[in-house]
């Protein structure tokens, strides 16, 4: 799944760790799910959402 | 850099694998101690021949415990998919001795292996399955 992760932590100047320490997962969870190599799950995605004030839909697309 | 991640549920599971292993090699010394000096029979015989398995039972169920624990789905995903991988190999390479043994007469396998066989099975496939997601 595609998503925006790596632009919208740019615009915060976070780290891949910065954002891992925000959502309380590893590190690697945060660089697997960056590169679309694994989905995150319903709550995880509003976690993220929330975070970054946005919805679902903007962070994440379901093109392949 | 290598940056070795252990979380709280990480932590916990270690100290209950840690102590339920101590158990285990605290128990199989008893066991073949006691089968060796005092070559006990009946009821006791079959709990001393039982003890140590006890704490391999537990090792087992402190990883279930993790996993029940494990609140970074990301992680617990890659514990569960190497898990899975581990008993699919374990199955088959058992499953396959076994055969051999009944048609080809290869030495038995000691059944107490399976379990030593499965953890590095899966250990091996923990390797290979992270390295997907490098």
């Amino acid at each position: 799944m595609k998503n925006r992760l790596r632009v919208l932590r740019a615009e915060r100047n976070w780290s891949q760790a910065d954002l891992a320490e925000r959502l309380e997962v590893s590190r690697q969870s945060v660089n697997a799910i960056e590169t679309g190599k694994f989905d995150p799950s319903l709550p995880l995605a509003f976690k993220l959402a929330r975070l970054f004030e946005s919805t679902i839909e903007q962070i994440f697309s379901d093109e392949s | 850099m290598f940056c070795l991640f252990i979380n709280a549920a990480m932590k916990r599971y270690f100290v209950r694998f840690g102590v339920s292993l101590l158990l285990y090699a605290v128990s199989l010394v008893l066991s073949v101690l006691a089968f060796v000096h005092f070559r006990p029979t009946g009821v006791v015989a079959y709990i001393l021949a039982v003890l140590p398995a006890l704490f391999i039972v537990a090792q087992i169920a402190a990883f279930a415990l993790y996993l029940s624990e494990e609140k970074d789905e990301f992680v617990r995903n890659l514990q569960i998919e190497s898990m899975l991988w581990g008993i699919g190999a374990t199955l088959s390479a058992t499953t396959i001795w076994g055969f051999l043994q009944s048609f080809v007469h290869v030495h038995p396998l000691d059944l107490i292996l399976v379990y030593p066989l499965y953890c590095a099975l899966s250990g091996v496939s923990y390797a290979f399955v992270n390295m997907r997601y490098k």
